[in-house]
């Protein structure tokens, strides 16, 4: 680009040169026919060199240039390489002919270049001529190497030299006019190689005072870093006071190509670059596209798989983290591609826009790497992407529906293990086996609670298992011990299913047996109650003390015995039954193998007691024979007794009662004296007396009837009691009779009763006695007072029965009769007469002193007197008087008040 | 009506008198626990207070001076009824 710049300040020196210029370097050229030997010399080296700089591209070099160009091989060889076109084949021989041919070919082709060739033909070259040859050569060189200079549109000679001009212009020392002398110090060459490539020297270390030097420098600089062979001898150059013209053209147009070549080739370079650049630029935009687009796509393919992934994570927390990727990748990692597919868009349609506008092909991607390629792609990973959200949080959903029901399932599952634990042992319990009725009932209840919680637990298990099915369906991570845990609680629950079912059915048959035994029970206590009873009964019954009196009694007792042993056979039935009863409860219990201790408890006696009580019957039965027979035995015995004590006292009463009425009639006796009556009283007496022996054997067998416990005795109506009784009474009849007449004979003694009146009493007496048991009853004494005259109220009748009945007996004896009937006339002590003996004492007065009483009555009665006689109320008495009426009055229970 | 009390008119039957003294009251007493036999009055001085009073013969004498004459003694009987100066109340039974 250097030399575009320096293309641009060169000013551009227009002299109007054009190929009508090939006429004047014809002619410059006839004017230098004569060739200055120097010039020639110089022409010589400067055209050699210039030659082989072409020659040896073709492999080949002249050393000779009028010798090496006579056969024309070498001269089209080099217009091949200058051209760069294809001669016509040269003809390969020998002869001049042929040699002039090949020449004749060259110079056709330079004419056909354009260029004029006067004067020159083949055979001057095939002929060596020296002039003919450099001229020719200076042709060519002017042709192909000066001719198409063109700077500034000044061309060829012109052209050149401006450029010399231009190019050396900034150095002051270098002063470019032609191209002879202005070479001559070097420092042109220098400037002008130091222009294009400082780098090659140090122009400022050059002296314009050795041109040698400088020369040299240049030249060798030139021929090893410029690839321009020395054509120029330095020496020629300072030694020629005017330099060959053509030969400094000839290795300055070497320079111009090198460089305006250069300069050209870096202007086409740069056109070339500009458009290379251009290219590249849009090659490498490109590339770039390319590149990116690969990447891109390769992005995608990348990024495409994980976002179609659809591996499902274990755990919620995973899925999260997947998500927060996936946010990421939104956030962090798309947006750069977006920006990269936008920027791809971009570069795109910017390259393509530039292609366009320097007039290239539309660019076209790769295959796969079209617009529409990256377009779908890009949807494709669009959708992938809504694709995967989408999945990202259904998975999510998912999860956590699968976390909850796993948790749930968790829950319920450990709750449904917690209540199934141990529920499998107690289930398993043969507890029925040793449990009453009662117990077995209270299982049996217990049990059907247990299994309406086993039904209600149904439902629980079905859900753990919808559950467990959900978790399968929904492909939850850890569903083996999920489906393992189901399993067992599936199986367990089977398995309490069928033991609950077997315990009922145990409990239900246990219970059933221990019913059937219970009512066995029930029937046996209710049979054994009365039975028992039946058996106290007869055991009381048998054991029973039995008092008998009569042989009738034992007998009954004997035939009630003997019904008694006619019930036996059925009792001794129901034994049986029951104890059949007994049995059948132990083989029930014993063949089911029930353990309880089973005791009857409807019951307190036990078959033990039953038969215990049963052989005590048994035993009792021909006891009871026993002492039946003995006590009939006893009671004939008995009876035999009682005959005899009835035969005796059947003797006796009647004997005692005749004495009594003996006695009675004696009593009652009118006729005859009391004496006589008393003589009549003591021979009874004297017969009863005697008669003694009889009563007291009686006695004796009454003792023995007494001992054997006889106390009735059906044979006689006479008891010892009786007899006893009467014969006390026989004897105390007599006796008090006796007496009775005693007395009668002392009160007629007293009284002066006489036989007649005491005739009288008697008959009044005996009159009035109805009922002649030798006493008056109370209406018989009134009734006997009323014919005596006596005209009685009430109250005096009463009196006068208290006089004869003090005692109220009811009866009047006759002694009291008599009493009576004498006291009237009688001198008796009345309570007047009592009173009026103490008025004696007293001396009239009404009242008695105790020394009165002391000085008349004998202390004692004296004493007595003064202790009971209450103390005289009346007025005028001394103190200490004592007031007999009253004490009299009191001693007859009569008192005046 | 020896010593029998008489059925069924017992109750019916009991008066009491209130005698103004002094005395003598005007009857005769009869009977005693000593003697077996209810206290009566077995005689009336015809005028006197007792008879004025309503008392009438054979009546029992059920309590003297507000004091149950049933186990009485004669002597005590007595000694009672003459402990009454001023006035001397008789519950009787006819």
């Amino acid at each position: 680009m250097m030399t575009m710049t320096q293309m641009e300040t060169t000013v551009h020196y227009d002299n109007g040169y054009d190929e009508y210029q090939y006429m004047n370097q014809e002619d410059e050229w006839d004017r230098d026919n004569l060739l200055d030997p120097a010039w020639e010399q110089q022409q010589r080296k400067t055209f050699t060199a210039w030659c082989n700089s072409h020659l040896r591209k073709a492999g080949t070099q002249i050393e000779n240039i009028e010798e090496d160009f006579r056969n024309g091989l070498k001269l089209m060889l080099l217009l091949e390489v200058i051209s760069g076109e294809r001669l016509p084949k040269p003809d390969r021989g020998k002869m001049r002919f042929h040699k002039i041919a090949n020449v004749n070919k060259a110079l056709e082709y330079i004419t056909s270049k354009g260029v004029k060739l006067v004067s020159i033909g083949a055979e001057e070259i095939v002929d060596g001529n020296v002039k003919m040859t450099l001229g020719m050569i200076w042709t060519i060189i002017l042709r192909f190497a000066i001719q198409d200079i063109n700077v500034e549109e000044t061309s060829a000679k012109e052209g050149l030299l401006l450029w010399c001009q231009r190019k050396t212009a900034p150095y002051r020392n270098v002063n470019v006019q032609n191209f002879h002398v202005s070479w001559k110090d070097g420092l042109a060459f220098c400037a002008l190689i130091h222009r294009h490539r400082p780098d090659l020297l140090d122009y400022s270390k050059l002296n314009k005072d050795d041109p040698l030097g400088n020369l040299n420098l240049a030249f060798d600089i030139a021929e090893k870093h410029l690839d321009i062979p020395k054509m120029l001898d330095a020496e020629d150059i300072i030694n020629t006071p005017k330099p060959d013209e053509r030969a400094i053209m000839t290795y300055m147009s070497c320079f111009y190509h090198a460089f305006a070549g250069a300069e050209q080739a870096e202007t086409a370079a740069n056109r070339i670059c500009k458009v290379l650049g251009v290219n590249q630029e849009n090659e490498k935009m490109m590339e770039e596209y390319e590149r990116l687009a690969s990447e891109l796509l390769e992005w995608i393919r990348r990024t495409t798989p994980w976002l179609e992934n659809r591996t499902p994570e274990k755990t919620m927390a995973e899925m999260q983290r997947k998500l927060e990727d996936f946010r990421d990748y939104r956030r962090q990692h798309k947006p750069p591609k977006v920006q990269e597919k936008c920027q791809l868009e971009i570069n795109f349609n910017t390259l393509q826009t530039k292609l366009r506008i320097s007039n290239r092909p539309a660019f076209m991607p790769s295959e796969g790497k079209m617009v529409s390629d990256i377009a779908s792609a890009w949807q494709g990973l669009d959708q992938a992407e809504k694709g995967y959200e989408e999945w990202l949080l259904t998975e999510i959903r998912r999860l956590e529906r699968l976390d909850h029901l796993a948790e749930k399932f968790r829950q319920k599952a450990t709750n449904h293990e917690n209540w199934a634990s141990g529920k499998e042992l107690i289930l398993s319990q043969n507890d029925y086996e040793t449990a009453t009725l009662i117990e077995i009932k209270a299982l049996l209840r217990k049990h059907e609670a247990f299994e309406s919680d086993l039904a209600a637990h149904q439902d629980r298990v079905e859900q753990i298992a919808a559950i467990a099915q959900e978790l399968n369906e929904l492909d939850y991570h850890d569903v083996a011990a999920v489906n393992q845990r189901c399993q067992s609680i599936c199986d367990l629950w089977d398995k309490l299913g069928t033991l609950t079912q077997k315990r009922r059915e145990a409990l239900e048959r246990t219970d059933k047996l221990l019913e059937t035994i219970d009512q066995l029970f029930i029937e046996f206590a209710k049979r054994l109650a009365p039975f028992n009873n039946w058996m106290e009964g007869a055991m009381e019954d048998l054991q029973d003390m039995f008092i008998v009196h009569t042989i009738e009694e034992v007998q009954s007792l004997i035939a009630a015995h003997e019904q008694f042993k006619a019930t036996l056979p059925e009792a001794d039935a129901e034994r049986q039954a029951l104890l059949g009863i007994h049995n059948e409860v132990q083989k029930i219990s014993q063949s089911y193998g029930i353990k309880a201790n089973i005791v009857n408890p409807y019951s307190t006696l036990t078959t033990e007691d039953l038969i215990e009580k049963w052989d005590k019957v048994k035993k009792l039965v021909p006891q009871r024979d026993g002492a039946l027979q003995e006590e009939m035995a006893r009671q004939h015995a008995n009876e035999r007794l009682r005959r005899h004590f009835a035969a005796q006292a059947n003797l006796i009463g009647p004997w005692i009662q005749t004495r009594m009425e003996d006695i009675g009639r004696c009593s009652l006796e009118i006729g005859g004296t009391l004496e006589d009556q008393m003589t009549q009283l003591k021979q009874c007496e004297h017969v009863i007396v005697a008669y003694k022996l009889n009563v007291d054997k009686l006695e004796g067998d009454h003792q023995l009837i007494q001992e054997s416990l006889v106390f009735d005795n059906k044979h006689t109506n006479y008891t010892m009691e009786h007899i006893r009784v009467g014969w006390e009474l026989l004897l105390t009849t007599v006796a008090r009779t006796i007496n009775e007449i005693e007395t009668q004979i002392l009160t007629r003694d007293a009284k002066g009763i006489s036989q007649q009146q005491m005739k009288e009493f008697r008959s009044s007496f005996n009159h009035f006695d109805r009922k002649k048991n030798g006493a008056m009853e109370t209406d018989d004494f009134r009734a006997c007072l009323i014919s005596m005259g006596y005209d009685l109220g009430e109250v005096e009748f009463a009196r006068i029965m208290i006089l004869v009945d003090p005692n109220g007996t009811g009866k009047v004896s006759f002694q009291s009769f008599i009493d009576f009937m004498t006291r009237e006339t009688a001198d008796t002590d009345t309570a007047e007469q009592v009173v009026a003996s103490f008025r004696i004492l007293a001396t009239d007065k009404p009242y008695i002193l105790m020394e009165e009483l002391r000085r008349e009555l004998p202390p004692e009665q004296a004493e007595y007197c003064i202790m009971r006689m209450p103390p005289y109320a009346g007025s005028g008495a001394p103190p200490g008087a004592l007031d007999y009426t009253a004490f009299s009055t009191a001693l007859y229970g009569e008192s005046d008040l | 009506m020896s010593g029998e009390h008489i059925e069924g008119q017992e109750a019916m039957n009991i008066y009491s008198v209130n005698l103004s003294g002094p005395a003598p009251w005007g009857f005769r007493l009869q009977g005693g626990k000593d003697f077996s036999m209810p206290l009566t009055v077995s005689r009336l001085t015809p005028g006197g207070k007792a008879a004025q009073a309503g008392v009438g013969v054979g009546d029992w004498v059920v309590s003297i001076s507000d004091t149950n004459a049933e186990d009485m003694t004669h002597v005590e009987a007595q000694n009672q009824i003459r402990a009454a100066t001023d006035s001397l109340t008789l519950t009787l039974s006819k």
